[in-house]
């Protein structure tokens, strides 16, 4: 091929920087250390997935212009970048979500099997829709792609954590343990 | 849910139900890691090629490429790195082989990449899983750590002058990231739309580098492959694709699960209705879609009494595919229509938005699906549909548009009834103008 | 690219192409003509539109031919009924979300897409669903969106990227929720305004013309840049004697620099329909009285009679002529024909910021040509700051570098943008740079310009390699901060540098438009430069006739007041005419005809987009009319082609240039310079060696990257008197709303309108 291209290093901040960014303890720093470390160092931009994860986990459950100002900072790339790359992907927020945040799969395999069964208790128990949190910041509820649970449908996922075999009855239950402290939000 | 091999020894299933299965002791004792001793001590970086090619090992992601053949494919005189990477991203509708295999019997995989590196030269592999899978990243974490304890992974492994490192990284939520170059791209951390090809990956992929992208059961398939040899492999299966393949069978049978069938078995409706222990509650079977979402729709009729093989030339026989090998069955209560508008629903929502048709023709269609579903359908709006579809097909820059296109091209020929009723609310009798 | 030939067929007739080149090219070259949005030259291939598909044979599927190399044996077909049915279905598709505002779009009558559904639309609109929706908004104060009618072509991003390095604006979302923006939905950067000139819709727009003219009102003239020496090539766009707007649209005009333009090229227009605009000529009967509205014939005998005057009283030589490099050609010759053949003064210049004089007496080289720099090997830039001072130059660098492969070596003071793409920067301290150029010139002073550099002496022998391992072109670049001597060394190194595979090519970066043009004119060659004349002012020098006005860089400007007579050619007032005893309205160059010469040597045509404002009246024909009150006549006949036919005569780089010649501008015309021997330099290798010696070895090195547009931005005569500008200089502070303009919402000094009724008002 004629051309040629050669990664663009990153130039100055362009775009407006948060006036504040995150900073983080060293144990969550080490863990980034060790992310980075998997890729060659002038490749630090590809540590940028794990990265988020860890700033929305420290962060409040999303991308917030201090923790997007640390990414930025920490990977040598524009504050646009990581705005490019966080819109992307689903898992991303940048918005705050709930606490607990219910992920139901909406995909074939769950919907025959009774997705919106899962979808409408746990609307009726938390009072809210799908993309929606509740005023206590503690429940968001979300409609997603399949999770590849298709052969323990329906499900959902809180965090990372699986939910498998689902009935309104589990639903209630698992809702009731969020409430009460008693699950982890699945969120690591 | 069940999970194990049917008509065949195990193989690829052999451990998945052994306590403590993820274990490096586990897999040492029933034979791990031997393969990868066999290849570092007696064999050279072609020799494993040329067994892998013997093996007729086709790749399991979905295109059904012939492995051996993409490993030659990777310049040997390159002065750049190679890169081998694992495609676990698995986010297919119906789909969830891979997440058993890498759940209960990581160290397969990792040895796997391992003997794959050691054939191409490649020092560092990556394992790409996707986000929502993070329990598997960490047991595969826990498990490359173990090895590495074990000087299976890192320098010198084994004592050979071998070395290579395994890593994981994690995916974040976006199916087109399955797609071999978009899923290079996400691991650059850009966004992850397809690339270009040419060039193709074994050329240009990487950070520019060499590089080879195999599904997790490709790899966990070559462990195997070396120890009994390509030849006994491919007998297992047929001639043009050997060994045994994993399927994910999820809807209206009595035992979902994860089923290890040589390849070419017979036949699909015994497969069902026997193996997968028949439809729930003493229902009809009315549609199977065989490989993943992305392939065509197949009515009961097409399969009952159909004596369909199971590999990649009789499901294309049958009008399917064996794409990813996950079965959707769907009994007489699903209405093809919704199934297919659930369908299109997924495909808009991870189209990446980079080629014109895939972005606007799956928008369009969703919305038209949603319209038909308020009630509003039109009469003209199936040859709208597949005229849409024949637009998008073949068109788009990377297969995950024409994979949008077919489940609703076969849908509305083999379920015509199903869309009929959608589309004439009022005047039932007209005929269909499919 | 090889140059073998390989045979393609298309559509049935068979073609000798180059190997290797783009399918899509070679279509439109042999008159197949082929649609497509992503595809733009010289752009990373981005193969998304999917418009551009032809057959060919055995391959499966249709392809795109913007992918497409020509291998031999190929057999295509551009035009079949399932080529056309795909094309229409991708403007189908395209069209589908897109809104039918085109009678309220600014793009309207020149927008791609819309052409585009004229010929591959349907009949028949198919999509009977809700369109997506999302307001319009501005994302600076430059650049106003419409999101909606974006087709995601992405060409904005790759110029970002790829041309200024910036990558500001990206694609965000997914799938059909992807937009282009940036984070925080601020754009921050040097708002150069290419993203608005390669979009094809009307999502990215200009937002200082928005809703002010459509297209067709308006009349296109092709002129050359006022701003910097790159001398790009545009099209004023003007309505009824009106400058409305500037645009490098490769509809309109298509120059070297093809639809590239920077803030200032395009944006910093709207000076010249200026409130402030100087109207009438002026004059102070009294020193220290006012400046008097006059008539031309009024102020033109005052000023006659008053340099005749000095003439008389004091000799010839105590008049000083001093013209402008921002002026054209044809002004600066009459201004030098005034000077020698009318007063007959020695005393002459021009008021640039640094003079090249050294540099052109010693040119032993061609002058790169930017196309030249884009297929560079090597560039190696001492000093200057080509992104924000010559923005042209800095993209071809860097486009060079990146789409090209060619290695970029730097010495400079400040630690520039552009080291970002540099394979070598030599970070030296302030001042020092012809410490390196020393040691270009003679490798055995390596070690002193080492040590008075700051760098490590293997980094100037790497950097010597660098030059003498090119094969190919190298391109030697420098900016102001080289005196005289070292100026001479440069223009000199082609002798040292050149071999049979390796071209040398210089480039020097003067600050004007007509810098060079100042120098070729030979007003450069006066006695006195312009700072001497300043502080000759009221002793040596009495009476003063300036076409322009002094730079602050040429120290205070109260000497003037000490002379006996100042005639000032200004479009504004300035601190020049401040002093002035006559002040004359002159037309911009928006309102003249002439020639001005760029950092290339490409001699370019200015045009005439609207008749003189007021009473203003082009330079050349001011000085003229002087000259024929001071009993002579220049014989021009009121035409600038008459005076560029003299200018032809007598300066010998543009002999035999007439504007015929010059008319095309996508065929530029260089001067041709003449090509200097090897001259004995030892004199200015000695002094620029003690010179060396002497510097000292403390200074701090200046450590941190100039922000965007510190240049770019400064509110100067012209460009202040553009308010987005100061906005810009003033932080770019984001409005409280993007719905609305941020002129309409923000003082300059980036505090908020107090007035709310402004914001209600609505734009
Ligand atoms: C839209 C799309 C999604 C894909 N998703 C996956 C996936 O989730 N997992 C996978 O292994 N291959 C996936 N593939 C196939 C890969 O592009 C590629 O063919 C495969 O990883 C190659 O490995 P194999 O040769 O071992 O099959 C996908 C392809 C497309 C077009
Ligand atoms: S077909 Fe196009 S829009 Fe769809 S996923 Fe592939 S590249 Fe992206
Ligand atoms: S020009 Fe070829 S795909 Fe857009």
């Amino acid at each position: 091929m004629s051309q040629q291209f050669t990664p663009n290093n990153p130039l100055p901040q362009e775009a407006k920087v948060p006036a504040e960014m995150a900073v983080f303890s060293p144990q969550v720093e080490a863990e980034i250390d060790g992310h980075l470390a998997k890729y060659p160092p002038d490749r630090k931009r590809s540590a940028i997935l794990p990265l988020m994860f860890i700033v929305q986990r420290e962060r409040g459950g999303y991308l917030d212009p201090p923790g997007v100002a640390y990414l930025a900072d920490r990977l040598g790339v524009r504050i646009t970048d990581i705005w490019e790359v966080a819109t992307f992907y689903s898992m991303i927020n940048t918005e705050p979500v709930g606490k607990y945040h219910l992920q139901i799969c909406k995909t074939l395999s769950c919907k025959i099997l009774g997705a919106n069964k899962v979808t409408a208790q746990c609307m009726e128990r938390l009072g809210i829709k799908p993309g929606e949190t509740t005023a206590d910041g503690l429940f968001s509820i979300s409609e997603v792609e399949c999770l590849g649970s298709c052969g323990t449908a329906p499900m959902m996922q809180i965090g990372f954590d699986y939910y498998e075999n689902l009935t309104t009855e589990k639903v209630d239950e698992i809702i009731e343990k969020c409430r009460s402290g008693q699950l982890g939000n699945g969120v690591r | 849910m069940f999970i194990g091999a049917i008509g065949c020894e195990p193989l690829q299933l052999r451990r998945v139900n052994l306590e403590n299965s993820a274990s490096l002791e586990v897999y040492r004792s029933n034979g791990g890691y031997e393969a990868l001793n066999k290849v570092l001590t007696s064999m050279s970086p072609d020799d494993v090629i040329a067994e892998v090619k013997k093996s007729a090992l086709r790749g399991r992601g979905g295109a059904g490429f012939p492995t051996g053949m993409k490993w030659s494919f990777v310049p040997k005189d390159s002065p750049k790195p190679k890169y081998v990477v694992c495609n676990a991203d698995e986010s297919e509708p119906g789909t969830f082989k891979d997440r058993y295999l890498m759940e209960r019997d990581p160290h397969m995989l990792i040895e796997g990449m391992l003997i794959a590196a050691y054939a191409l030269g490649s020092h560092v592999t990556y394992c790409y899983t996707r986000g929502e899978y993070r329990y598997l990243i960490e047991i595969m974490d826990r498990a490359i750590a173990e090895a590495r304890a074990a000087g299976l992974v890192g320098e010198n492994i084994s004592g050979s002058n071998f070395s290579c490192e395994v890593y994981t990284h994690s995916g974040a939520g976006a199916y087109i990231c399955g797609e071999e170059t978009a899923l290079l791209n996400s691991l650059e951390g850009l966004r992850g739309h397809p690339r270009m090809k040419p060039p193709f990956p074994a050329i240009a992929g990487l950070y520019g580098c060499p590089t080879v992208v195999n599904n997790v059961e490709t790899l966990t398939a070559v462990p195997d492959i070396i120890k009994m040899g390509g030849e006994a492999y491919q007998k297992l299966g047929t001639e043009k694709s050997g060994g045994t393949k994993v399927w994910s069978v999820s809807g209206h049978v009595n035992r979902p699960g994860v089923y290890e069938l040589p390849m070419g078995y017979d036949d699909m409706e015994k497969f069902i209705m026997e193996d997968c222990g028949g439809i729930r509650d003493g229902k009809k079977l009315k549609a199977v879609i065989p490989g993943g979402s992305s392939v065509y729709i197949m009515p009961a009729s097409d399969i009952l009494g159909k004596d369909v093989k199971m590999d990649y030339e009789g499901l294309v026989a049958a009008g399917s595919m064996v794409g990813s090998g996950g079965f959707i069955v769907m009994d007489e209560t699903v209405d093809i229509f919704e199934s297919t508008k659930n369908l299109i629903e997924f495909y808009k929502h991870e189209s990446c938005g980079w080629c014109t048709p895939c972005r606007e023709g799956t928008d369009w269609l969703v919305k038209i699906f949603k319209r038909i579903a308020r009630g509003e359908g039109r009469p003209e709006d199936a040859q709208l549909i597949l005229d849409l579809c024949d637009n998008i097909e073949g068109k788009s820059f990377c297969p995950l548009g024409d994979a949008a296109a077919w489940p609703i091209q076969s849908a509305i020929k083999k379920f015509p009834d199903d869309f009929k009723r959608h589309l004439m609310p009022i005047v039932e009798t007209e005929t269909a103008t499919v | 690219m090889s140059t073998e030939l390989v045979k393609v067929t298309i559509n049935g007739q068979e073609f000798q192409v180059e190997k290797g080149s783009r399918l899509i090219d070679v279509c439109r070259e042999k008159g197949n003509d082929i649609p497509s949005f992503c595809y733009y030259s010289d752009l990373a291939l981005q193969a998304s539109c999917r418009m551009c598909l032809v057959r060919i044979e055995k391959m499966p599927k249709l392809q795109t031919s913007c992918t497409i190399t020509c291998t031999d044996g190929m057999i295509v077909t551009t035009r079949s009924e399932e080529i056309e049915k795909a094309q229409r279905a991708m403007v189908e598709f395209l069209l589908a979300n897109h809104p039918l505002d085109c009678p309220v779009c600014d793009r309207g009558g020149e927008c791609e897409l819309q052409e585009m559904a004229f010929d591959w639309g349907g009949l028949e609109e198919r999509f009977t669903e809700r369109k997506n929706y999302a307001p319009e908004k501005y994302l600076s104060p430059m650049v106003a969106n419409d999101p909606q009618r974006c087709i995601l072509c992405k060409r904005c991003t790759r110029v970002c990227d790829e041309w200024m390095g910036e990558d500001a604006i990206e694609a965000g979302g997914r799938g059909a929720n992807t937009v282009i923006g940036t984070y925080g939905g601020w754009l921050n950067c040097s708002q150069c305004g290419n993203c608005i000139e390669v979009c094809p819709t009307g999502t990215l727009l200009d937002a200082t013309y928005r809703h002010q003219a459509r297209p067709w009102e308006q009349s296109q003239t092709i002129s050359t840049c006022t701003y910097c020496s790159d001398g790009c090539e545009m099209s004023l766009g003007s309505r009824a004697g009106e400058l409305m707007r500037i645009v490098a649209r490769d509809r309109y005009v298509n120059g070297h620099n093809g639809e590239f333009l920077c803030i200032k090229g395009r944006f910093g227009h709207p000076f010249v329909n200026h409130e402030e605009r100087l109207r009438t000529p002026l004059i102070r009967y009294k020193k220290g009285g006012k400046l008097i509205p006059a008539t031309w014939d009024e102020a033109i005998r005052f000023t006659a009679t008053k340099l005749d005057a000095v003439a008389e009283k004091y000799g010839a030589s105590a008049i000083g002529v001093v013209g402008s490099p921002r002026i054209t050609n044809e002004s600066l010759y009459a201004l030098h024909k005034f000077a020698t053949e009318v007063v007959g003064t020695d005393n002459y210049t021009a008021t640039d910021a640094f003079s090249l004089q050294p540099f052109f007496d010693n040119l032993a080289g061609p002058l790169a040509t930017h196309r030249d720099i884009r297929h560079a090997k090597t560039i190696l830039l001492i000093g200057g700051e080509p992104e924000e001072l010559q923005p042209f130059t800095g993209k071809q660098i860097r486009q060079a570098v990146r789409n090209g492969g060619a290695q970029l070596l730097i010495v400079n003071s400040v630690p520039i943008r552009l080291k970002q793409q540099a394979a070598k920067f030599l970070h030296v301290r302030r001042g020092t740079e012809e410490a390196v150029v020393l040691a270009i010139a003679n490798q055995a002073h390596n070690k002193l310009a080492a040590q008075k550099a700051g760098v490590e002496e293997i980094e100037l022998i790497e950097l010597r390699r660098a030059l003498t391992g090119t094969e190919g072109d190298l391109v030697i670049m420098f900016g102001g901060e080289l005196g005289p001597e070292a100026q001479a060394v440069v223009g000199q190194l082609p002798h040292t540098f050149s071999r049979e595979s390796r071209r040398v090519l210089l480039h020097p970066l003067p600050l004007y438009n007509n810098s060079v043009g100042a120098h070729d004119i030979g007003l450069m060659r006066g006695h006195m430069s312009a700072t001497e004349m300043l502080g000759a002012a009221g002793d040596a020098v009495r009476a003063m006739y300036v076409a322009g006005s002094f730079l602050p860089e040429h120290s205070a400007q109260q000497g003037l007041s000490k002379l006996d007579f100042l005639v000032v050619q200004e479009l504004f007032e300035t601190e020049t005419t401040a002093h002035a005893d006559v002040v004359l309205p002159a037309a911009s160059w928006a309102e003249s005809d002439g020639t001005f010469t760029n950092n290339d040597g490409l001699v370019q045509r200015v045009r005439q987009s609207i008749p003189p404002v007021h009473q203003s009246r082009q330079d050349w024909v001011i000085t003229s009319q002087l000259a024929k009150e001071l009993g002579v006549d220049f014989g021009f006949q009121m035409s600038a082609s008459a005076v560029f036919k003299e200018i032809a005569e007598r300066v010998p780089a543009y002999e035999g240039l007439r504007y015929p010649l010059l008319k095309d501008e996508s065929k530029p015309v260089q001067a041709k310079h003449t090509i200097a021997e090897k001259n004995d330099l030892s004199r200015e290798l000695e002094s620029m060696r003690a010179r060396v010696e002497a510097m000292a070895e403390t200074a701090e090195k200046i450590m941190g990257t100039p922000e965007v547009g510190h240049e770019l931005f400064k509110p100067g005569t012209l460009t202040g008197k553009v308010p987005q500008f100061h906005l810009l200089a003033a932080g770019n502070p984001e409005p409280p709303t993007v719905a609305i303009s941020p002129l309409y919402q923000i003082t300059i000094d980036g505090g908020l309108q107090r007035r709310s009724e402004a914001v209600a008002a609505g734009d």
